[in-house]
């Protein structure tokens, strides 16, 4: 036992070593914490963002004249803090909500950063934004679903993107659109994968579908990573809803695909929930059958010499692929917080906060396609809202809401029969 | 040597005060969790041989029940604790009768598939949380709820819950108790011949194990201030326990507590280093010392000590 203690001091002394770590300070710059996973299961989401978060930060600190519709970017850093830089930290919790919690204490305590960003996974911004409230730290939630993020009369937390009840919401109106052109919109059926994400979501449209007295035929969770959906589909087949939402992540929204046109089965229309049906690997794998599916996204490319069209040119060259809808709320969620520090004039958290409480930003300040971003009193923005796309050829394009669609609903869908 | 364990203890009750500020106490923190359930798997782990990867489900019984009790009543967390013994308590008995007919390889296995039986099961139950989870009060109303700004308070909480683990570990070793549990490590069959009690001291390891497991996963919890499925019983969560205990040295009593001040600061570190570069060099490093350790000391760190020590010591007095 005694050379056990032993041991350990030595332990301790390697520990010690190990820890000291000195954090990095630089003069005239304001730093932003930000939270994602980077690695593990959700990596490939956390990896785009960051990708998209440098693009941002590089439209914030050097001049952009070509976007000038964007805050910031035709000028160099934020001027109402004598031009100082944005200086960004990335942190990775690897989808863990204790690491979260601990990386948020180490940005804000070690780092000192001003303000923070993230963090994706739910359950991650759970534990976060608590780190970031008791220190009093301006947060900034781009992109995580779950509703009482927001709401649970928490002070220092904003959030830009819309919530999975934005969505339920979204989707009722495109339904009562189609109803008034004569369309039959009976029933639905909900498709969840069973994890916070899919059933967030799933829940929401359930208590919207109530509410606009649309019956729910069925819903149906499942877990992403089942290996084969032939008795989903089937029950699917039964009861022959007019729409089926899938709240999917990737292989199982293509094993979808695959196993209703197995079974000869196709509803009128399929609209994905983002997530599975954006990612880079759906369209590949399954746009010669799912010819007309529907998708949710507030990113749009638009058209060539257009903002988003340019700003998607720059994260194309940095990572050789198109920004996606997940990346872009990132992205948006970092404009609005550069768009407070700057109003703030001022590095103290207060300042920041009163900023972020008072932003304002109009439809064409923005890169997505909110209506606007303005917070209401529990830090959840307002005018968040969603496209809706759709799948032709290899390409996903705009048709809801009409007023900013570039091509026409296709209704049904074609599937495979074309 | 014998100022070691003095000397240990003090350096572990005055650490807030050598490296000081929020963040290192959090590690000091993360430490001593890592530290406490290790030692409570090591009792049916270690002294007993029996390789439960499956004791997640122990701590998510305990990680759930605080936060449970301030969801549905709106209690103080910490009153979920005593539950959550209770709970892990019939947990253990329930899963100890069946699975202890089995051996090695394939009580692993068992303990494996229960838990995950768990986790889907959770996953799905809406009392408590679902998939979504739970969450505790996000500032205390008061100093019961054990929501506390600082890290300082937890850190002497966690030390204390430690201490206690240790000494029953101590004393465990010491029994009769503790002797049978290393006969039936050492050769089931054999302790049977020799009128080991086999399968009631197998089950009365568990049985405590699952307690003290329990008690880890309440500590999270209130700490932590939220639980899901994955983070109270994932399979991590059990893998954690049996790579920390077997890194330091199972079966010891400072094994575990070896093992977490190795793991914990070389992930913190690894982490802190490399993980805003997202190139996943953490986790290759993590692994890579894991490997390193488990090829050349499979006995852990303790018995590398144990054999450079004298030879350390030999030096220093020719010296």
């Amino acid at each position: 036992m005694r050379t056990a203690s032993a041991t350990m001091a030595a332990a301790l002394a390697a520990a010690a070593i190990l820890m000291s770590c000195p954090p990095a300070d630089a003069a005239g710059t304001v730093k932003i914490g930000i939270l994602w996973p980077l690695t593990g299961n959700a990596a490939a989401a956390g990896q785009a963002s960051k990708a998209a978060a440098e693009v941002a930060a590089d439209i914030v600190n050097n001049k952009h004249p070509e976007l000038a519709d964007l805050p910031l970017a035709a000028t160099e850093g934020l001027p109402n803090q004598g031009g100082a830089k944005l200086e960004l930290t990335f942190v990775d919790h690897q989808g863990n909500p204790s690491l979260a919690q601990q990386l948020a204490t180490r940005l804000i305590t070690q780092d000192a950063v001003h303000v923070l960003l993230g963090a994706y996974q739910s359950s991650c911004s759970f534990t976060a934004t608590a780190v970031a409230e008791r220190y009093g730290i301006p947060f900034m939630v781009g992109e995580s679903a779950a509703l009482n993020i927001t709401g649970r009369g928490f002070k220092w937390v904003f959030r830009s993107t819309p919530i999975a009840s934005d969505y339920a919401a979204t989707y009722m109106r495109f339904f009562d659109d189609l109803k008034k052109e004569g369309k039959k919109i009976a029933s639905i059926a909900v498709v969840n994968e069973n994890t916070d994400y899919g059933t967030s979501v799933a829940d929401s449209i359930e208590v919207a579908a109530k509410k606009n007295n649309l019956p729910v035929a069925i819903r149906i969770p499942y877990s992403a990573s089942s290996t084969d959906v032939t008795a989903q589909v089937l029950q699917l087949k039964e009861k022959q809803p007019d729409v089926v939402i899938f709240i999917s992540y990737t292989s199982d929204s293509i094993l979808y695909m695959k196993a209703m046109k197995n079974l000869d089965y196709m509803p009128p229309m399929v609209i994905g929930d983002d997530t599975g049906f954006s990612d880079p690997s759906f369209i590949p794998a399954v746009a010669d059958i799912a010819q007309g599916a529907m998708n949710r996204s507030a990113w749009d490319i638009g058209k060539p010499g257009s903002t988003t069209y340019k700003i998607n040119e720059m994260y194309k060259a940095k990572t050789g692929r198109d920004l996606d809808d997940t990346s872009g709320r990132n992205m948006q969620g970092f404009l609005v917080l550069a768009d407070a520090l700057n109003r703030a004039g001022s590095t103290e958290p207060e300042k920041i906060r009163d900023a972020l409480a008072k932003t304002d930003l109009k439809p064409e300040q923005l890169m997505m396609g909110y209506n606007g971003v303005k917070f209401d009193a529990t830090g959840q923005n307002t005018l968040a809202s969603t496209y809706l796309i759709q799948l032709r050829d290899k390409q996903y394009q705009l048709v809801w809401p009409e007023k900013a669609a570039t091509t026409k609903l296709d209704w049904p869908m074609k599937g495979w029969k074309q | 040597m014998k100022w070691s364990l003095p000397a240990l203890a003090a350096l572990l009750l005055f650490y807030p005060f050598i490296l000081t500020g929020p963040f290192y106490w959090d590690i000091g923190v993360a430490f001593l969790l890592a530290a406490i359930s290790a030692s409570a798997w090591n009792i049916v782990g270690g002294y007993a041989g029996q390789v439960s990867v499956g004791h997640s489900m122990f701590f998510g019984v305990g990680a759930y029940t605080p936060l449970l009790f301030y969801h549905l009543w709106g209690l103080p967390p910490v009153a979920g604790v005593p539950a959550g013994m209770l709970v892990s308590l019939a947990l253990a008995v329930a899963i100890g009768m069946p699975t202890f007919r089995l051996q090695g390889h394939y009580f692993s296995m068992a303990t494996i598939a229960v838990a995950e039986l768990i986790r889907i099961f959770v996953g799905t139950w809406d009392l408590v949380g679902a998939a979504i989870g739970l969450q505790g009060p996000a500032v205390g109303r008061a100093w019961w709820d054990l929501t506390f700004r600082s890290e300082l308070p937890y850190y002497y909480i966690f030390l204390a819950v430690l201490a206690v683990v240790l000494y029953t570990t101590f004393e465990v070793e010491r029994s009769r108790f503790g002797y049978y549990l290393r006969a039936i490590k050492a050769g089931e069959r054999a302790a049977r011949s020799l009128g080991v009690p086999v399968r009631a001291t197998k089950l009365k390891a568990l049985m405590l194990s699952a307690v003290f497991t329990s008690v880890a996963g309440s500590l999270y919890s209130i700490k932590t201030g939220f639980i899901d499925p994955e983070s109270g019983f994932g399979i991590l969560v059990s893998v954690q326990m049996v790579i920390v205990a077997a890194l330091g040295g199972a079966a010891t009593l400072f094994g575990p507590l070896i093992g977490a001040l190795l793991l914990v600061p070389l992930q913190t570190a690894t982490n802190t280093w490399f993980g805003g570069g997202g190139s996943g060099l953490t986790y290759i490093l993590y692994g890579g010392i894991i490997v390193l350790l488990a090829r050349f000391e499979p006995g852990g760190m303790h018995e590398w000590w144990q054999h450079v020590a004298p030879r350390l010591m030999r030096r220093s007095h020719a010296a």
